[in-house]
């Protein structure tokens, strides 16, 4: 492992992505007012080019450009951080001259950043369609191609923020990226003008997230008070020697704004109205990146501080996060049966996937130290698991929402009945949309079903725990000897069975209604829209069938990880 | 109208680089491995031929259809029922091949307990110990030529079915679905192919079923499904269960395996010590977990509800295959898994067992004699004969295996011919009412005779397929139940009641000009055509073959049922 002084060139050399999207954003706020302005030097003859001003060059100042530019800085920040996963790249810690830890550069976080990365820039490519450019010169025009660069920047932000929270040591530099990030999806969220729900979705959002967010900081000044730090590194050490009151509380109240962030029952109610309101490609980062980036925090906080202490062999979250997880996945699936909006569907279907993922890390929180041999194997295949899931949920949750958005330019995805009759109209989009469905529900051999499998594949290992070889020993156990926790494992296949429900339904309504009369026009043509929804497509189903590689960069990322 | 041009053309193109980049992925992976890894020196007849080549052969065709012009698309139905006739001959005549030792000599009544002829393995997702595993025994062999068969003649009897592009290459994806299924020695891969065969099983009932197609798609999809969730979470138990090893077949990540031979080779050790694989308790745990899936797929009673309905609404086609392999899924996998695996927790249950079968049994009988719908009383006829499966693996006697297995052959031929019979009826009357008609022997001579014959064979006519099975349960029953043998029996009398009621109202009465139904609006019914004619006179023949002689099929299967008794079963005092 190498360390560096944050503010070197070695440092910079570390964070590559982080900087070119730093300078993205820049970029993005010059090229657009470049001109043919110029500012006289006062009382001289001598003119200079003033770029910030005058009349803008048609070219640079085009309402296209911000989207390109945005792709671009995101697609090449994508490469730089899967080219760094691919080779045998160093682990690199930056600290500050105080001989703080604030970043970590490791296999685990450039893996969430491929992931947030990847995500952000399916969306800045689906957005190129989904927030078309207008012609003409009315006032309503030219302020939608104004925007267009407001969007983009957020974009942007928003990947700088998430990536800040993959990296951060210390759980204040992970609470700055996570409100960076968070600030600028409330405002994304609020984007969508064309209905009234999108500014309505924004401004819910945006309370209680930030309720949920101050909740989160008052712990944290809490977690403070207790360990007198906010590095990782001090608070392992803290919590191991034993959580006081005082933590414990910080620890919840922080969980609060995380479990925000996962959508968990009882922090979930903005999240239906915000993916419902929010154009969809906007509803598919809050599905895939803003939940992983809540799902990253959790795991910071109750995996690698508040691991279990050694006396009673459990960790002290353990009941807490059980109770939530069970709840939240069948909260989730109940109230995704009674809702006809697709967006809304997708957003309960998100709910009860925060669920199966919180009985993971439950399943972790059981481990029984002491008790079986090598708790941290079993703890990472656990995350392996969960962070398989949450890559692959890039592909087939995303594309689903990106169906949706083709039907949106067309007019509106807010009922089930917007669907109706897509398989007559577009077989290849309905056979897609059908596919992505049923990788949410598990069915194999698709993506979905495969990580579903590796989570219950994990609680049920921990279950079992060393009892293999109790049982290759000669001994005789039942069901109710291994660990509770494998109940969990059956609650999550009960849920998937529920969830088909309102998965079918869908595939019912694309392949056997007929189209509404205004629909029966085809579609529109969005070639980047339709780029990506291929390539989901085939990532869900060449994940399903050959995640092998995959699963190995999963369970290496995490081996980094100091359970 | 130039637009819509660009935008078809832009989506072909990028399904073909999407198919593309799947095939060299899939090819670029595994080729090293095919190369390899052919310890034996065998080349490999199931991978491709039997499994590979159909479901690719179908997503091809699928994804052409889904491209053509709906003016030119009646062109593209008959040209891809054409070729998806001629692909699904390829698969049948590889199994045909298989079994007149034309390929490679495999004595097929010869095959030990957990050996498998044409095996082979390749690796597939190393880390969690999944590998591409399959091979061929007494058991799979007659499952999986049957399946090869049924494609091909389904094809031909539903011959004229509406978007003919979209559903001739769905029955032949089903029936490589399904033959993955019998092939599959690797749990994983198992569970992969069960559920894939739902997909096009639930587009068939969806978009060529009748009027209740909707709701009974959707049941027969989450029936099903729910009770194989419930499966899998048996088999990851069983898979976290077994001791940690290492070496080929084992997950490098989690040092455990989901090799069937494996498995089993743990639990014949363990009976060959004489003690129970992985203890009584869990045994039964699992042995429940498994059964659940497999009863519910049979289906037994109380399970069997998603059956009438998917039935009657299914189309002919997919009829067929769902009565004569999908239920045989059920009764595989009990075969396959929790016979072999869980023998003391079978004889802790047998009586459950047997008592399920019975009530099935029963159940279903008497159900069909208040039916008025034909296609509903079939169905409820198989959920009889689905029961005296159960019967037969209750007696825990290798005669009981063996008809069991012989049953499910028989009603393998014997069902899609009632449902082709169903079919044809409702094509040619447009009506499925049982009393809807009278004296169709009138006009309909071939559809009258095939109908006589599909409901002799199916009550258990002597030196017809189905008496050889039931006749076999009945001598397995009775040295393990006695005189409770009455009940059965008693049964297969309904069954021959229902079945000579049903018959007598619609070929029979009805005076010299017989009464037409009241659906056909005065029309003269016609007679059935002749790809229903032929498709129907193959399945005739080979029910009469394998009635008179049984010992085609029934020697492997006796020898597989005597091998897997003398190796994990007798132990435990079953048997004779």
């Amino acid at each position: 492992m190498k360390t560096f002084d944050i503010f070197t060139t070695d440092a910079l050399s570390a964070l590559v992505p982080e900087f070119l999207l730093l300078c993205g954003i820049l970029v993005l706020i010059l090229i657009p007012n470049l001109g043919k302005g110029t500012f006289r030097i006062p009382l001289t003859q001598i003119r200079i080019p003033w770029l910030l001003g005058g009349q803008r060059f048609a070219l640079t100042s085009h309402p296209r450009i911000p989207g390109i530019l945005a792709t671009l800085i995101l697609g090449v920040a994508f490469v730089f951080s899967l080219l760094s996963q691919a080779g045998d790249a160093d682990v690199v810690a930056l600290k500050s001259k105080g001989g703080l830890n604030l970043l970590l550069v490791d296999g685990f976080s450039r893996l969430f950043e491929i992931l947030f990365f990847g995500a952000i820039l399916a969306a800045s490519i689906a957005s190129l369609d989904r927030l078309p450019v207008g012609k003409g010169s009315d006032s309503e025009t030219l302020y939608n191609n104004r925007r267009q660069v407001d969007f983009y920047i957020l974009l942007l932000t928003t990947a700088l923020g998430m990536s800040l929270v993959a990296l951060a040591q210390d759980l204040f530099i992970l609470f700055i990226g996570l409100e960076l990030a968070s600030l600028s999806i409330y405002v994304l969220v609020a984007f969508h003008k064309e209905t009234k729900a999108g500014t309505e979705a924004g401004v819910k959002y945006f309370i209680v997230g930030s309720v949920c967010s101050g909740v989160g900081l008052y712990g944290l000044s809490l977690v403070y008070l207790w360990a007198g730090s906010l590095q990782f590194d001090v608070l392992t050490v803290a919590w191991d020697n034993g959580a006081s009151t005082l933590a414990i509380l910080g620890m919840g109240m922080i969980l609060v704004g995380f479990g925000f962030k996962v959508s968990a029952v009882p922090f979930h109610f903005a999240a239906p109205d915000a993916y419902a309101g929010a154009s969809s490609p906007v509803s598919a980062i809050l599905a895939t990146a803003s939940k992983a980036m809540g799902m990253l925090g959790l795991i910071r906080l109750l995996v690698v501080i508040a691991i279990p202490d050694n006396t009673d062999g459990s960790a002290l979250w353990l009941v807490t996060l059980g109770v939530l997880s069970a709840i939240t996945m069948t909260w989730g699936n109940l109230a995704a049966l009674g809702t006809d909006n697709p967006k809304r569907m997708l957003a309960y279907s998100s709910v009860a996937h925060a669920g199966y993922m919180l009985a993971a890390l439950t399943a972790i929180g059981a481990w029984k130290w002491g008790h079986v041999n090598a708790p941290s194997d079993l703890a990472g295949a656990i995350l392996g698991a969960v962070l398989f899931h949450l890559v692959v949920l890039v592909a087939f949750k995303m594309g689903a929402f990106f169906v949706l958005a083709v039907l949106e330019m067309e007019g509106g995805a807010s009922h089930l009945s917007n669907l109706a009759g897509l398989g007559k109209r577009e077989p290849l989009l309905a056979a897609a949309m059908f596919i992505f469905m049923l990788s949410l529900a598990g069915v194999p051999p698709l993506a979905g079903f495969l990580s579903k499998f590796l989570v219950v594949a994990g609680i049920v290992k921990m279950a079992i725990g060393d009892l293999s070889v109790t049982v290759a020993q000669g001994e005789i156990i039942g069901l109710m000897d291994l660990h509770w926790i494998w109940w969990f494992a059956l609650l999550i296949f009960i849920n998937s069975a529920i969830s088909l429900f309102y998965y079918l339904r869908i595939g019912v309504v694309m392949f056997f209604e007929i189209p509404e009369k205004e629909r029966q026009k085809p579609l529109p043509r969005a070639p980047f829209l339709r780029l990506v929804i291929w390539s989901c497509l085939v990532g869900t189903i060449l994940f399903g069938i050959g995640g092998d590689a995959l699963i190995r960069l999963c369970f290496n990322a995490v081996e980094n990880l100091s359970l | 109208m130039s637009d819509t041009a660009a935008v078809r053309i832009n989506e072909k193109e990028f399904i073909l680089v999407g198919v593309f980049l799947i095939f060299t992925a899939i090819l670029a992976a595994y080729f090293p491995n095919i190369a390899t890894t052919n310890e034996s020196g065998e080349i490999d007849y199931i991978s491709i031929p039997l499994v590979g080549f159909p479901i690719m052969a179908s997503i091809i065709l699928l994804a052409f259809a889904s491209q053509e012009k709906a003016s030119r698309m009646h062109k593209l139905n008959a040209s891809v029922r054409l070729a998806t006739l001629a692909f699904s001959f390829i698969p049948f005549a590889v199994a045909t091949a298989l079994f007149f030792d034309w390929l490679v000599v495999i004595d097929w009544n010869n095959i030990g307990y957990n050996s498998y002829a044409i095996r082979q393995q390749y690796t597939w997702i190393n880390s969690i110990g999944v590998s591409w595993h399959v091979g061929l025994d007494g058991l799979s062999f007659p499952m999986v030529w049957l399946t090869t068969f049924l494609i091909p003649v389904t094809i031909l009897m539903t011959w004229d079915e509406k978007s003919g592009a979209t559903y001739h290459p769905l029955l032949l994806l089903m029936g490589g679905a399904l033959i993955g299924v019998f092939v599959a020695l690797d749990l994983f891969m198992f569970y992969v192919f069960w559920e894939l065969t739902l997909i096009p099983m639930f587009f068939l009932i969806l978009n060529w079923g009748g009027k209740e197609r909707r709701y009974a798609a959707q049941k027969f999809f989450i029936y099903t499904f729910t009770a194989s969730v419930i499966m899998l979470l048996g088999l990851i138990t069983l898979y976290f269960l077994q001791p940690a090893g290492s070496g080929e077949g084992y997950g490098d990540l989690t040092g455990r395996t989901f090799d069937l031979t494996l498995m089993l080779e743990s639990a014949r050790s363990a009976n060959a010590r004489g003690e129970e694989w992985m203890g009584m308790d869990m045994q039964k745990a699992l042995f429940l977990m498994l059964m659940l899936g497999f009863l519910v797929k049979l289906p037994a009673v109380p399970f069997h509800t998603w059956l009438p309905d998917a039935h009657v609404q299914a189309p002919t086609g997919g009829s067929m295959l769902l009565a004569g392999v999908m239920l045989k899924m059920g009764a595989y996998g009990m075969m396959r898994l929790p016979v072999a695996m869980f023998p003391d927790a079978l004889l802790f249950y047998q009586d459950l067992v047997m008592f399920i079968g019975l009530v099935s049994l029963v159940w279903g009988a008497v159900v069909c004699l208040g039916q008025t719908n034909l296609k509903r009383m079939v169905a409820y006829s198989s959920v009889s004969h689905m029961g005296v499966i159960l019967l037969g693996i209750a007696s825990m006697q290798p005669i009981g295996y063996a008809a069991a297995l012989f049953m499910m052959f028989a009603h393998g031929l014997i069902s899609p011919m009632l449902f082709a019979v169903c079919g044809a009826f409702k094509h040619h009357y447009h009506s499925m009412e049982i009393g809807s008609m009278r004296g169709m022997a009138k006009w309909s001579p071939f559809l009258a005779v095939y109908m006589m014959f599909s409901w002799m064979a199916s009550l258990g006519l002597p030196l017809l397929a189905g008496f050889v099975a039931e006749i076999m349960v009945l001598i397995a029953y009775w040295p393990t139940y006695g005189w409770w043998i009455l009940l059965p029996a008693f049964v297969l009398a309904i069954t021959a009641a229902y079945y000579l009621w049903s018959m007598q109202r619609t070929i029979f009465e009805g005076g010299d000009e017989g009464q037409p139904p009241a659906s056909l609006n005065g029309e003269k019914p016609p007679d059935i055509s002749l790809h229903e004619n032929i498709g129907m006179f193959i399945l005739a023949i080979l029910i009469v073959l394998f009635g008179v002689m049984p010992f085609i099929a029934l020697d492997m299967m006796n020898a597989w049922s005597v091998n897997i008794f003398e190796m994990v079963i007798s132990r435990n005092g079953g048997g004779v």
